[in-house]
């Protein structure tokens, strides 16, 4: 079956939790890792704070449609995303979200939350990276759902830094899917921030080190794919 | 007006991309970018909307490197309007734009067409009408390959992945100025900012050949007695006078049709579902065709790769041989390339059916629920 050859990854969350990221790294070390990938951004005449979304797949073979109807795994990084992804959901979804009691973060520049008709949500500009104390998120009771809740937000918050989260996030889903190594990962990354990380060289620890925790928070998973 | 043409002398930067071939994974807009500049593209005209807009700012960011030129002009007319100057005097021009740009720059595509001036567009489609959403759909492609007051004489290619984007911009140019008729690449907002896997190359590389532009005016000599003059109309005074011209016209575009047309056929022995559908949605009909053969039913595949010239003879040949064949006609637009199939089959008995989401994506699986509902479970598991 060609289903259980591609991954069909979908991010969710707010404006500066650094969703897009996610999304273009795990396809960009796909691609280094040889596989075929497709990455594409929810993109729209948004509001301010509006839900960031990112598409994500990986197979081995050829990809159809950019976006799909289903996810094999959703991470969900704040409630509203998690309402506005619902529909994504099926049986076997595994629902990978961050169970840290924070509040999201919140895109204050009103020039910048108008986003004009441009692209993904304005992530540099949001005040706080989803740091401060709020109530814990309450997953779906969807059937069939597996839930895997990793506490990102409050280990970036206490041991790393919060603008690591998402890299943590991530790590998770990179040890949840079982098809990149951490090798491939770090050269993304690498690819990807290289410039920032000559400029100011700890961002690079923070990184590698918020991708080995991300590693870590969740168990690897049954095979459950052949 | 600030457009500084430079010698075209490939800098360290570009020969290190395209010297050999190179896998990159990229956005659709930007391997348009590279494409234009692997092809050879002088200037591009320009005027900003969504989902375009990083062609053009990728060409304005490869533009100083290489002598190539861009002018962002005060509206899309203006954009299309300027675009036969620079082929005038040999130039290789083109613009992007979508959905209401689209429609603005309907007037110069028509003199184009009308003078027989070369020039590219690429179309990155959007939903419609009016600004309805900045992201997708495939409701341009009337527009595009008829569009105009005219009889549509233009070449159209609807590209289904990068790789095909960047390689038919580059197939669009040599269209463009070997038959002169106004050419475009079909796209959408998907393709362009989607990022996926694609190989640059330098056309000379693969033995492609590019075709050069020459200039059309201020040629060298005197007119009249060193050479013709040259005599570009779009205004006639007599209905015979542009009857005949346009007969003319008409003649030519047949003549080069059979040889313009492309498209992707896949049919099995005895098929039963044609699955027909273009650009990205054709990606996913095949997908939806090869699990459903993997299940047992005989579908086929086809794509227009041509959206105009339309490849009808093609697909009239594959219904007329299987007269009981059923085809689904996919699309994310009310009925556009259904209109398309349905002229082409006129006569014919086939069934017709269709799955038409206008403006939005269409999956694989939902096309293979579509097959199955149709043919009411007759699957031969």
């Amino acid at each position: 079956m060609v289903a259980e050859k591609t991954w069909k990854i979908l991010i969710a969350g707010e404006g500066g939790q650094g969703v897009q990221s996610i999304g273009e790294l795990l396809a960009e070390a796909a691609f280094q890792a040889g596989k075929e990938a497709l990455y594409i951004p929810n993109f729209g005449v948004e509001q301010r704070g509006g839900v960031s979304i990112a598409f994500v797949q990986i197979a081995e073979g050829s990809i159809g449609a950019p976006k799909f109807q289903k996810a094999d795994l959703v991470a969900v990084l704040s409630e509203r995303a998690g309402e506005r992804i619902k529909g994504y959901l099926r049986a076997g979804t595994i629902y990978l979200y961050d169970q840290s009691a924070f509040k999201p973060p919140v895109i204050d520049d009103r020039t910048v939350g108008i986003q004009g008709y441009e692209t993904v949500a304005p992530e540099a500009f949001a005040r706080m990276t989803g740091a401060e104390p709020g109530p814990p998120p309450r997953p779906p009771a969807a059937d069939g759902v597996r839930l895997v809740g990793i506490p990102a937000a409050q280990v970036a918050k206490t041991e790393l830094t919060n603008r690591v989260f998402n890299i943590i996030v991530l790590g998770a889903i990179v040890q949840l899917i079982q098809v990149l190594s951490p090798a491939q990962v770090e050269a993304a990354i690498e690819k990807k921030f290289g410039e920032k990380f000559r400029a100011k060289p700890e961002l690079k620890t923070w990184n590698l080190q918020a991708l080995a925790k991300g590693l870590e928070l969740v168990a690897a998973p049954e095979p459950v794919r052949s | 007006m600030g457009i500084k043409i430079v010698s075209r002398q490939l800098s360290g930067e570009y020969e290190k991309v395209l010297r050999r071939e190179q896998r990159s994974f990229m956005t659709g807009n930007e391997v348009v970018a590279w494409a234009a500049l692997a092809a050879g593209a002088d200037l591009m005209y320009g005027y900003p909307i969504t989902p375009q807009n990083e062609i053009m700012h990728y060409w304005a960011r490869l533009t100083p490197h290489f002598g190539r030129g861009f002018l962002q002009t005060e509206d899309e007319m203006s954009a299309g309007f300027a675009m036969p100057g620079g082929a005038l005097v040999g130039k290789k021009t083109f613009s992007a734009t979508a959905g209401p740009g689209n429609i603005l720059m309907q007037e110069p595509i028509a003199m184009a067409e009308m003078m027989r001036i070369p020039g590219v567009w690429i179309i990155q489609q959007r939903g419609g009408p009016s600004t309805a959403t900045v992201i997708y759909s495939q409701q341009e492609l009337r527009l595009t390959a008829t569009g105009g007051n005219g009889e549509g004489l233009r070449i159209v290619y609807s590209t289904a992945s990068h790789q095909e984007l960047f390689e038919y911009t580059i197939k669009a140019f040599n269209s463009a100025w070997r038959y002169r008729f106004p050419t475009f690449v079909l796209g959408d907002g998907y393709q362009a900012k989607m990022r996926e896997a694609v190989t640059l190359f330098r056309p000379e590389n693969r033995g492609w050949e590019l075709v050069p532009a020459e200039p059309i005016l201020c040629l060298p000599g005197v007119p009249a007695r060193d050479r013709d003059p040259v005599h570009l109309r779009n205004t006639f005074n007599l209905e015979e006078e542009l009857y005949t011209r346009l007969m003319d016209q008409l003649a030519v575009y047949e003549r080069i049709a059979p040889e313009v047309t492309e498209w992707e056929a896949e049919v099995p022995p005895e098929p039963e579902v044609l699955l027909v559908a273009h650009g990205i949605v054709a990606r996913a009909a095949r997908q939806a065709k090869e699990s459903l053969n993997r299940q047992g039913w005989k579908v086929g595949y086809f794509r227009p790769v041509t959206v105009r010239p339309f490849p009808g003879q093609a697909l009239r040949q594959i219904a007329a041989a299987s007269p009981n064949l059923r085809l689904l006609v996919v699309e994310s637009a009310y009925g556009q390339l259904l209109a398309m199939v349905k002229a082409e089959l006129y006569g014919l008995t086939n069934p017709v059916d269709s799955l038409l989401k206008p403006g939005v994506g269409i999956t694989a699986e939902e096309i293979a629920a579509a097959v199955d509902q149709t043919e009411e479970g007759e699957a031969v598991s």
